[in-house]
């Protein structure tokens, strides 16, 4: 891996939910991690004095990693969200672990499997159709 | 397996094997409802739907599934 592998997801750095990747087997699987810190400004409203980390936050995390999978220089929206769950609840001081499998696609539309884990714990998992826009 | 599969409000009884699948007089599928029915289609029937050009032909009807499925030995 020469370059940045975080480069090629179109998100600005105040709408990125992955820090860092950790496996890579192109168009396949990718495992990434996300830390969550206290300073999180996400976390300041959800909720005050009790921080932790909005689902819709960690699907975005999920489609950002699976986003990972497509190829160079293509940008994708998300098409579909399908049974997702929250199993635990991801506080500051956590460290996500997530993993993106791709199921299958037709024409600019590909399926993942994803799934998010802290410390070997699995706290959210769905299946989500991205499609591609360029 | 298209009922089930794509939450339809129409019940199975229904669906004539020629009604169209994605036309809007039909049962007005859309691209991601295809995608659910390629990936039910390898998953259940072990049939492999390549690209979009086959998936166009294939997922007119319930009928151009049916022999879809036979030609590939596994009906």
């Amino acid at each position: 891996m020469t370059s940045d592998p975080l480069g090629r997801l179109p998100h600005g750095i105040a709408f990125r939910f992955v820090d860092r990747v950790l496996e890579m087997t192109p168009a396949t699987r990718v495992v990434a991690l996300k830390n969550v810190t206290v300073d999180d400004p996400h976390l300041q409203g959800h909720f005050p004095g009790n921080p932790l980390v909005p689902g819709v936050l960690l699907v975005e995390a999920m489609a950002q990693t699976a986003g990972l999978l497509l190829a160079e220089g293509s940008s994708a929206v998300l098409a579909q969200i399908r049974d997702a769950r929250f199993r635990r609840p991801v506080v500051p001081g956590d460290q996500v672990r997530i993993e993106a499998e791709r199921l299958g696609g037709l024409g600019g539309l590909h399926r993942f499997g994803v799934k998010a884990s802290v410390d070997g714990a699995l706290v959210a998992e769905a299946e989500i159709v991205l499609a591609e826009t360029s | 397996m298209l009922a089930t599969r794509l939450k339809l409000a129409k019940a199975v009884d229904e669906i004539a094997d020629d009604t169209p699948l994605f036309a809007p007089a039909g049962l007005g599928l859309d691209s991601i409802d295809a995608l659910e029915l390629v990936l039910g289609l390898e998953k259940e029937f072990g049939v492999v739907v390549e690209d979009r050009a086959v998936a166009v032909r294939v997922l007119t009807s319930i009928r151009t599934i049916a022999e879809f499925i036979q030609s590939q030995g596994k009906g």
